[in-house]
């Protein structure tokens, strides 16, 4: 199988997997089977408290958010980044804006305050000031792309 | 292959429509291996947590060690958060694959890829409501436990699918001998892309990572926990100094709690039924524990607590001392209301009913007048406001 490019003539001509499905495959396929077949089992179990309808909505959901969403602006970010951004600058400029991306992920929630909207007598709960907080870990992480810029362009010019 | 499944030449179909040299079986096997590993600590610690607060007639929550739940969710919370990095990384290399044509070219590949959509859904999944979960942010219309602990089952489930397609390649991958077409392109890609290599990639991924882990496990881990910016726990911020995760006036005891009124009540299966008021409870004779709290959320903190002991309670009903027994809270009907404390924890010496927590008495929304604290227990076990211990 190729490396990129998986839709090249020549992966075509593979199956998409690559080898042929030998023994792993099939074992993998029952005793995975049966896990996934007692976690449904679960959802429907305690469908009152799973939803089991909506739940589907989200995992699905998931996948299509990822695919027609997340993924194609991941792709283009790199595109963009291939044309406007030098060479030598390319990895720490993307290294910077992934980090960027998840930080600003994982504080999603404390950044909109959604769990002191749910607990607003409980000042233990997202007790800091998450702009401020997210700005912090942002200016290290663009600090140290600069630095590594600097580094790189000084390499550079010695190098010449 | 016959024409009729020549791919169609258009958009992320065409022949090199994704340019990167870092998307090799190499990077997706690396993430793949590191995935198989972080999602594996998350199910069993989950597993864990899920049967210590649902316990079936088999299981039996150990008092000893007394930090093991603390690190169990501690490393559940935080291998969660450091593996969304990784997810994406894993999902951008192996994105173009989405688009490999013929699309089911046997059964194998079909069942493989259908397989894939409870794997990437579910993945996203579990770690998106994690992280809502912990920030206490529920946009959905399910019981968050019960969905995310089924939907576990299921990715797991297809995981292990995963893993038994990709094995062979996988291992054929991480051999060093055999060098992908990437390791010849690294830094000569002619296409338009970002213009980074597998390795470049992986520094990246692993790296940004860290950095979550970096600025987000102070929330379990105290010697970090000033670094913890984007937790949204800090373990030494609360009243009495930690955090509260139901407050009393949540609850509905703010009047129950300090009314004068207040009994403690024991009664149940064997047990003379005997009452307390507080200030029976504290002329009792009062013990020190120091357990840590920690919580199904994420954060822990150790403190000093001081009360009288369970098992001494017991006695005094004329029961045996491991006796299981189910504690109840003041407040009124609502989850979490009750727990109930195995025979195993009961006995143990730690095992305090607190009314004193670093040398003052409990504030109201750390459980005044009376709180369980055990070794070894989910913090939502930490029964609040005890107002009955029934023997079963």
């Amino acid at each position: 199988m190729t490396t990129n490019g998986v839709a090249t003539a020549d992966a075509a001509a593979v199956p998409a997997t690559g080898d042929r499905p030998g023994p792993g495959f099939w074992i993998g396929l029952i005793v995975g089977g049966a896990v996934m077949a007692f976690g449904v089992r679960g959802v429907f179990m305690d469908s009152r408290g799973t939803r089991p309808v909506a739940l589907a909505g989200w995992i699905v959901g998931a996948d299509l958010v990822h695919d027609l969403v997340i993924a194609p602006i991941a792709v283009a970010v790199g595109w963009t980044i291939g044309r406007l951004v030098p060479r030598g600058w390319r990895t720490p400029i993307t290294t910077g804006l992934v980090a960027t991306g998840v930080v600003l992920v994982v504080a999603w929630p404390a950044l909109r305050g959604y769990g002191r909207a749910v607990v607003p007598d409980n000042p233990s709960v997202q007790p800091l000031a998450y702009g401020t907080a997210v700005a912090w870990v942002l200016g290290a992480v663009w600090i140290g792309v600069a630095i590594w810029l600097v580094i790189r362009w000084w390499g550079a010019r010695s190098r010449r | 292959m016959s024409s009729r499944l020549a791919p169609p030449k258009v958009g992320p179909f065409r022949p090199g429509a994704f340019a990167s040299p870092a998307r090799s079986e190499r990077t997706a096997a690396v993430l793949g291996l590191a995935l198989g590993v972080s999602f594996g600590i998350c199910f069993l610690t989950g597993l864990y947590s899920h049967l210590a607060q649902h316990p079936p007639s088999w299981f039996h929550l150990s008092a000893r060690p007394a930090g093991l739940y603390r690190i169990t969710q501690g490393l559940h919370v935080a291998t969660g958060l450091a593996a969304i990095p990784l997810l994406l990384a894993k999902l951008w290399t192996v994105f173009p694959k989405l688009f490999s044509w013929p699309p089911f070219p046997s059964v194998a590949v079909a069942l493989e890829r259908i397989c894939l959509l409870p794997l990437v859904g579910g993945s996203l999944f579990l770690l998106f409501s994690g992280l809502a979960n912990i920030n206490l942010w529920y946009p959905w219309p399910f019981n968050f436990p019960l969905a995310h602990y089924w939907t576990a089952w299921i990715t797991i489930g297809a995981l292990i699918v995963h893993i038994g397609a990709k094995v062979s390649v996988t291992r054929r991958a991480l051999r060093r001998s055999a060098p992908t077409l990437t390791d010849h392109h690294d830094d000569s890609a002619a296409t338009v892309n970002a213009g980074m290599s597998r390795r470049q990639l992986l520094a990246t991924a692993f790296g940004v990572s860290g950095l979550v882990t970096l600025v987000t496990v102070g929330q379990t881990y105290g010697p970090l926990r000033k670094l913890a910016l984007l937790a949204p726990r800090r373990p030494d911020v609360g009243p009495q100094g930690f955090p509260v995760n139901r407050t009393a006036r949540a609850a509905g005891v703010l009047e129950s709690a300090r009314s004068s009124e207040y009994r403690l009540e024991i009664t149940g299966r064997g047990a003379t039924a005997t009452t307390f008021d507080l200030a029976e409870l504290q002329a009792m004779t009062q013990h020190r524990a120091t357990l840590p709290i920690a919580c199904v959320e994420g954060w822990s903190t150790t403190q000093e607590w001081e009360g009288v002991r369970l098992r001494d309670l017991l006695r005094r009903a004329g029961v045996s001392t491991d006796s299981t027994v189910r504690v109840e809270s003041l407040q009124p009907r609502r989850s979490y209301r009750t727990s109930n404390v195995d025979g195993s924890q009961t006995a143990d010496p730690d095992t305090l009913l607190a009314l004193r927590v670093n040398g003052a008495p409990l504030d109201i929304d750390h459980g005044y007048p009376l709180r369980l604290i055990a070794p070894n227990r989910p913090g939502v076990m930490q029964t609040k406001w005890v107002t009955r211990v029934v023997v079963l």
